[in-house]
């Protein structure tokens, strides 16, 4: 399926902030979005916004970005509507879109409406110019990858839709095995840009560096671990990761992060039941998790609060530490978990 | 937007988006007093964020902006009382 049309969201993707909130400054565009968007439009693929904004906040990435866009949805309703408007304005497919937004309720509001659009997190959208549906020419090895990974995830979200059943039972089917294990300095890259890139399960708000995190797995004073994540549809690889720094009474998660590719497939609420087993074991009283909260890591404190863990004072938004009481019965470990 | 509308009213609409939400036709039947974390409903990051937002869309209550803790996602009741204080 080649795509023709790009359907962008505005706020803290095609725009580097967010309209409405930046006073008589509105913001320019993301550097990283405005390359993708800049390649694909040479190529000949079309742009077109979505956006819960005023009509102006279209005009404003217009001028900002350079780009003509075909056709522009601004309002307050549901983005899976704005797609099917823009596709009917267009005459176009459906199956000839992708939608990019930084938001995964929007991305899996837009996937559960317009199953047919190709939905895209803005960190897959630098990955998806290399990928078969937007390159009309050759391609490379690496970017068919990228695309057969796409593929996967395609069929897994198809499957885990029509499979009637708890989510466990899902997980099952599918093969799941997440591993988790110390990271090793291997590692460091792949966790460097996960800190910079996770914005929903990102508990910190800095990037951490790799000479820290180098540093980190060095230090005895503190455990790094890696989670990786596969399953029958394919391979995601190190998907997230947190640093631990284990003290007598209470074990303090300093780092904890996660990719938007585990989202929905019960990871992030598997480590942190790992986390609270093996800081039980060692001894402490208590787990904690220091977290930024945002507007934007709403998911993570979603997976906090389901997991036992309760902050006395703070935001949102600001900071927060959230705790889980370590004393009762350690939280059960999924089958589908491999760890130490 | 149901202003003033009944608790019960709301956790009737709650039934629907969270069955929309986590594509569970059989949610459609749960009691108002229902863990929703846990098991059962087995509300996660994304089913919670996509009820959260819808709930946002529909009835204009932020809930994640106001409830650090997110307990007003303990039941459908809960959830509903939180949202009949804010839209009386």
């Amino acid at each position: 399926m080649i795509v023709k049309c790009v359907i962008w969201d505005l706020d803290n993707t095609l725009l580097d902030g967010v309209y409405l909130e930046s006073g008589s400054r509105p913001p320019g565009a993301d550097p990283a979005m405005l390359a993708a968007a800049a390649t694909l439009r040479d190529r000949g693929i079309i742009h077109a916004v979505a956006s819960r904004n005023p009509p102006e906040a279209a005009r404003h990435a217009a001028r900002v970005t350079g780009l003509d866009f075909a056709a522009a949805e601004c309002g307050w309703g549901r983005k899976s509507d704005a797609v099917r408007q823009i596709v009917a304005d267009l005459g176009i497919g459906a199956d000839a879109v992708a939608f990019v937004d930084d938001d995964i309720y929007e991305r899996a509001e837009v996937s559960f409406a317009v199953p047919e659009a190709l939905v895209l997190s803005p960190e897959d959208i630098t990955d998806a110019v290399g990928w078969p549906e937007f390159s009309p020419g050759p391609v490379t090895a690496e970017a068919r990858r990228r695309g057969e990974m796409y593929a996967e995830r395609r069929r897994r979200l198809q499957e885990a839709r029509a499979f009637a059943g708890p989510r466990d039972e899902f997980l099952r089917y599918s093969r799941a095995e997440a591993t988790i294990s110390p990271a090793t300095q291997e590692d460091v890259p792949r966790l460097h840009e996960l800190s910079v890139r996770t914005h929903q399960f990102n508990t910190a708000g800095d990037p951490v560096t790799e000479p820290e995190l180098r540093a980190l797995i060095a230090s005895p004073a503190h455990q790094v671990t890696a989670v990786r994540l596969r399953d029958r549809f394919g391979d995601d690889g190190l998907v997230g990761g947190c640093v631990v720094r284990p003290g007598p009474g209470e074990w303090t998660v300093t780092v904890l992060m996660m990719s938007c590719r585990a989202t929905g497939r019960g990871v992030i609420e598997a480590l942190l039941a790992w986390l609270a087993r093996s800081a039980g074991r060692a001894g402490a009283a208590t787990l904690a998790v220091p977290c930024l909260v945002t507007t934007r890591n709403m998911p993570l404190r979603l997976a906090l609060a389901g997991s036992g863990f309760r902050a006395a004072e703070g935001g949102p938004p600001g900071p927060a530490v959230f705790r889980r009481p370590l004393s009762g019965p350690a939280p059960e470990l999924p089958g589908w978990v491999v760890a130490p | 937007m149901s202003d003033g509308a009944a608790p019960e009213i709301i956790v009737g609409e709650l039934r629907e988006i969270l069955a929309r939400a986590t594509g569970r036709e059989e949610l459609r039947g749960i009691g108002d007093r229902l863990p929703l974390f846990g098991e059962g409903v087995g509300l996660d990051s994304l089913t919670g964020t996509l009820l959260l937002r819808e709930v946002h869309l529909r009835f204009g209550v932020d809930v994640a902006g106001e409830d650090l803790n997110l307990d007003a996602l303990e039941t459908l009741g809960t959830l509903a009382a939180f949202i009949a204080e804010r839209t009386a």
